[in-house]
């Protein structure tokens, strides 16, 4: 056991550090639901009110958004095959001060060429031809039973101002899954340059370890309350079982992401909140939150007994020590553990798996794996 | 007697009324704010003000959707004043807890145990 969550830990620095290389903000995997595609808006607007400061952008990325979410769930239907890929997918990313917009969902292979011939014939019309090309298909009465017939992409094509990015990975002789990527941008890209398409093949590499895993959300900090409360927002939109259940879940959440924004290191001050990594994975009902941050490495020997202290504890005394930090108003002082570390442990029923490690002299990347299992 | 005290819900703050002339004592809704002492400050203040001249009998109500570690301690704060208040005037908790939800029955026992008030539960 102990084995399988170091591989666990071990896995969540690795994505950490793949979502920070390409600057991925936020990655969720699942069905897409009225619920969660309102709150992916919420949440990407507000970190565009944070982030962005053209009006312009704002409102382009945003239309995307709109139109690539209501992509998904147009189709996510067409396919129905038990597979890790019948779950859609959604990420966004900023780089060099740019958006990338990536969503995925399972096709049948037969629709493979139409949509492959649509894409090449839209990225090779320029801005005015787009235009009369979408009247066209509008007026054209050929129109797909999901009554989208491409004019989806092309609006996208129109409002991103940029070329469209896409790949096929073959899953089996019937089905694939096909990426699309959109930059929205006030002036044109060179899409020419290899590393866009790397992009998409970082994205691929970790959508390909998300499914193997059964992760349902990534979310790359910063956090803050404001960021907390929408992720949360999210989860309760998707999340299945009894209402016990799942509020232990929502419980475990809260505590785990506060204790990043309450305790986490920010080298740069510059950011608006913690950064750190967030997973949240299900198998079976049982629901699996990781975290990992940045702590101050005076901090990591104290933080370390703490959590070894709660996890040597009996569930009686265990009961008994919570019930003393619940009345001690004083300060924390180093051995003592802070609440919320002691009540992970009493509502996951585990000892709390963590792992630190070393990144600098100033700073541990501190992580922390809690399983709810289903009742 | 302190004026009331009305606070309105958010969405990571609870909703708040204390009313001692309307013999009125609610905290409802969801407390999971990041800042638990400086939302809770008032609300202590107000009872600290309150518990110089209670009225006969506090029926305080506790109809918490959700509260996260941070609030709880400053739930037992207010607790430890109604504690005293309790010592010359007679005080009443209503802890309620949605039907199936275990854990916020079992928040409100625990507090029993360690504070010698009644605590009357009730499902809503």
């Amino acid at each position: 056991m102990q084995n399988e969550h170091e591989k666990v830990l071990n896995f969540v620095l690795t994505l950490f550090k793949a979502m920070q290389k390409d600057n991925l903000g936020y990655v969720y995997r699942g069905r897409f639901t009225q619920d969660i595609t309102d709150n992916i808006l919420a949440l990407t607007e507000n970190k565009l009110e944070k982030e962005e400061q053209s009006a312009k952008i704002k409102k382009r990325v945003y239309s995307i958004l709109v139109e690539c979410l209501q992509n998904i769930t147009r189709h996510q239907d067409d396919a129905k095959v038990d597979s890790p890929d019948s779950n859609g997918l959604f990420v966004i990313q900023k780089h060099d001060e740019k958006y990338f917009i990536t969503t995925g969902n399972l096709v049948m292979n037969d629709n493979i060429d139409y949509i492959k011939n649509l894409i090449e014939t839209i990225n090779g019309l320029e801005k005015e031809d787009l235009k009369d090309y979408y009247k066209m298909v509008l007026e054209d009465g050929s129109l797909s039973s999901k009554g989208g017939a491409g004019l989806g992409l092309i609006d996208m094509a129109r409002k991103s101002g940029n070329k469209l990015l896409y790949q096929f990975r073959p899953i089996d002789d019937k089905s694939s899954f096909f990426y699309l990527h959109t930059i929205p941008s006030l002036e044109g890209l060179d899409l020419k340059s290899g590393n866009k398409a790397e992009s998409l093949n970082n994205i691929i590499d970790i959508h390909n370890t998300l499914n193997k895993k059964n992760i349902l959300l990534v979310s790359n900090g910063p956090f803050n309350q404001e960021s907390l409360m929408i992720l949360l927002g999210s989860l309760e939109g998707q999340m299945t079982g009894t209402i016990s259940h799942k509020k232990k879940v929502f419980f475990v959440v809260v505590e785990m992401l506060q204790n990043i924004v309450k305790h986490g290191f920010n080298a740069d001050s510059n950011c608006l909140g913690m950064p750190g990594i967030f997973i949240i994975s299900e198998h079976e009902g049982h629901y699996t939150i990781t975290t990992g941050n940045y702590v101050n490495a005076y901090k990591y020997e104290s933080l370390k007994n703490k959590i070894e202290n709660v996890n040597n504890l009996s569930k009686e005394k265990l009961d008994e020590y919570f019930n003393k930090c619940l009345f001690d108003f004083e300060i924390d002082s180093s051995k003592k553990a802070g609440l919320g570390i002691i009540d992970l442990r009493i509502k996951s029923g585990n000892p709390i798996a963590y792992s630190f490690n070393k990144v600098s002299n100033e700073a541990y990347f501190f992580s922390l794996h809690t399983t709810i299992n289903k009742e | 007697m302190p004026e009331k005290l009305i606070i309105d819900s958010t969405e990571d703050t609870p909703k708040v009324i204390f009313d001692a002339e309307n013999k009125i004592f609610q905290i409802s809704e969801r407390s999971l704010p990041e800042n638990a002492i400086g939302f809770y400050e008032s609300l202590l203040n107000w009872l600290t003000q309150y518990s110089k001249n209670p009225i006969e009998l506090t029926i305080f109500d506790f109809k918490l959707e959700y509260f996260n570690t941070a609030s709880a301690k400053q739930i037992a704060k207010i607790l430890l004043i109604l504690e005293n208040i309790g010592k010359k005037k007679n005080v009443v908790i209503n802890w309620y807890f949605k039907k199936e939800d275990a854990d916020m029955l079992s928040s409100g026992t625990r507090f029993s145990k360690l504070i010698n008030l009644n605590f009357n539960f009730a499902e809503y």
